[in-house]
């Protein structure tokens, strides 16, 4: 991708998550769409707000524990029957209720893994730069008490001293302009 | 200051009217009806059996069913005085209801004792006689005359009696004591609060521990003994977490229920329903997690005083059994609670609850009719084991009668709480 030059977006800075899912679901249902919102802890209402409704990581979960699961049962299964079959208390060598745990251990830590990594993949992280932690409030608020709202100069909405109105009717802290 | 008045007009007001809503009349009258059905039905089913055995052993599975939501009940409502949170605010009115139909239970349990002597083999041969000559006439085997022989201090009648009996006293003390002190609460000033929250909490921390124990003594008593010879540690353990799991399908079906009108309407909001769809998916995987542990140690040992008890369960068509229960039990709910969707979804997670109360009743079936020697490693059909249907429901559903009257009593929510306050929020307020 080519450096990019000049305005990334506006930020307005709220003081509750109240006052940011009231404006983002206003500016989501006025066509806003390259728009995000910035919180502490986890706002699942403003994700709604926004018209973020679904993520991919239940998806990768689910395929990440079955396929350990799966892949330990396997191969269990294999060990015992074809590569070091061995007589354990007269037991057949296909003895399923004792490949049961591992496989189960083995589901939960792909479930696991997948979620973590696959959340962090779908977030594209790790990243090393982004234009929002040159507005000086957010580098300070965004990860303590602070709500932001962010609308991108990528929307064709965007323009620069309208939407630095439209973003002050929502009565912020501030709005600041964020360049790349 | 113009943040407030945005926040304001978020948080929501509790209604003025906190009692029951109306149609929870409509749900008894409704219970009372299938009651009597079903009522009709068992003693048909008697009449074209020609016996009352598996009407006695089908009133055992009622009787477990009902003991776990009045009992369950009780020990959820002390569970949530220890760990706090929203959902135990919610749950707390309809959890203190069903602690509240303990005499219920407690009816049911004097008809099982009335009968004894045909659901426990102890119960028929009391003395060491008895055994003898029930061992000479073929009646019993040799495992079965020694087992009760050397059980009989345990296994005898007058001890069971006592034994529940005591069992009784102690969970009717623990629903007395938080009966009265959750209706006094609420005229105490708001000031007390702190010192009702360590209040409740110092009576439920150690209840918890002493229902863990009397009610493993009840799982043993009532169900484990109808076979004499077989014993699991993990027994009682598994009757706790069945009624955790049957429990929260029934709060859930309640809660969910009554938010069609105030107060739950304003009270339920889709952050505590979330919660309870999770805190069940637990107790869906603990579930299994403990019945295939004792299956699996059991299966590993090897021992010929262990693996009947399975294998009576297994052979003879009874493996049909075990495997729908599994999937009933286990797979199905697991499945269906995995989706945060259906968990968000009044309906669907209603449907999924009510299944899994059928599911509890399955398991129960497959746990106590193997016991007896007609059915072990034989499942076969008669009319008598219709009784199996029949018999729970009817007792479900007076039971389910007699919570609505209990519900109906208090006022649906406790509102010298803290929590209230946060309930009322809106759902962004709080991660």
């Amino acid at each position: 991708m080519p450096a990019r030059e000049g305005t990334y977006g506006l930020l307005a800075e709220f003081d509750t998550p109240s006052d940011l899912v009231r404006a983002a679901r206003k500016a989501h249902q006025d066509g806003w769409r390259r728009l995000d919102c910035y919180t502490p802890y986890p706002v699942e209402e403003a994700a709604e707000a926004i018209g973020f409704h679904r993520n991919k990581v239940p998806l990768v979960t689910l395929i990440g524990g079955l396929m350990g699961g799966a892949a330990m049962f396997a191969m269990e299964t294999w060990i015992s029957v074809v590569a070091y079959p061995l007589n354990i208390a007269g037991r057949p060598t296909y003895s399923w209720p004792a490949f049961v745990v591992p496989a189960y251990e083995w589901t939960i830590l792909w479930a696991g893994l997948s979620a973590a990594f696959g959340m962090l993949a779908l977030n594209r992280l790790p990243a090393l730069y982004h234009p929002l932690f040159n507005a000086p409030n957010f580098r300070d608020g965004a990860t303590t008490d602070k709500f932001f709202l962010c609308l991108e100069a990528l929307d064709p909405k965007f323009d620069l001293l309208e939407t630095k109105q439209y973003l002050q009717s929502f009565a912020p802290v501030s709005v600041v302009e964020v360049e790349y | 200051m113009a943040h407030e008045t945005h926040a304001a007009t978020h948080a929501r007001t509790l209604p003025a009217d906190l009692g029951a809503p109306s149609f929870v009349d409509s749900w008894k009258t409704r219970a009372v009806l299938v009651g009597v059905i079903f009522s009709v039905i068992a003693a048909l089913l008697a009449f074209a059996d020609g016996s009352i055995d598996h009407f006695l052993r089908a009133w055992v599975l009622g009787l477990m069913l009902t003991f776990g939501f009045a009992v369950g009940g009780l020990a959820l409502l002390m569970v949530q005085y220890v760990s706090g949170g929203k959902w135990g605010l919610l749950l707390r009115r309809p959890l203190e209801a069903m602690s509240r139909t303990l005499p219920l239970v407690f009816v049911y349990w004097v008809v099982s004792a009335i009968f004894m002597k045909k659901l426990y083999l102890w119960a028929l041969y009391p003395t060491a006689s008895d055994t003898t000559a029930a061992l000479k006439a073929g009646l019993i085997n040799e495992i079965q005359a020694h087992c009760l022989d050397f059980k009989r201090p345990m296994l005898n009648p007058v001890t069971y009696v006592w034994v529940s009996l005591l069992c009784f006293a102690i969970w009717a003390f623990y629903t007395w004591r938080l009966n009265s002190l959750g209706i006094q609460r609420d005229s105490d000033s708001p000031a007390n609060t702190p010192v009702w929250i360590k209040k409740l909490e110092n009576i439920s921390g150690p209840g918890i521990v002493v229902y863990s124990l009397t009610m493993t003594a009840g799982a043993i008593y009532w169900v484990m003994s109808m076979d004499p010879t077989w014993y699991s540690s993990v027994y009682g353990f598994l009757f706790l977490v069945g009624q955790g799991y049957q429990v929260l399908a029934f709060s859930i079906i309640v809660a969910l229920s009554l938010s069609k009108n105030e107060p739950f309407k304003t009270l339920l909001r889709q952050t505590e329903q979330h919660d309870l769809g999770k805190f069940t998916f637990a107790f869906v995987m603990l579930n299994i997690y403990i019945a295939f542990g004792q299956f699996l140690i059991i299966w590993s040992g090897n021992l010929p005083d262990e693996i009947p008890w399975y294998l009576d369960r297994i052979r003879g068509h009874w493996g049909i059994i075990i495997t729908l229960d599994f999937i009933f039990h286990w797979v199905i709910p697991f499945s269906l609670l995995l989706s945060r969707d259906i968990k968000r979804n009044k309906k669907r997670l209603i449907r999924v609850c009510q299944w899994m109360i059928f599911a509890k009743a399955f398991d129960l079936f497959w746990l106590i009719e193997p016991n007896y020697k007609d059915a072990a490693r034989n499942l076969h059909f008669s009319w008598g084991i219709l009784e199996y249907t029949a018999v729970p429901i009817a007792m479900t559903a007076f039971w389910v009668a007699f919570f609505c009257t209990r519900l109906k009593t208090r006022p649906l929510v406790q509102t010298n709480d803290p929590h209230l306050a946060e309930i009322l929020e809106p759902e962004h307020v709080h991660a």
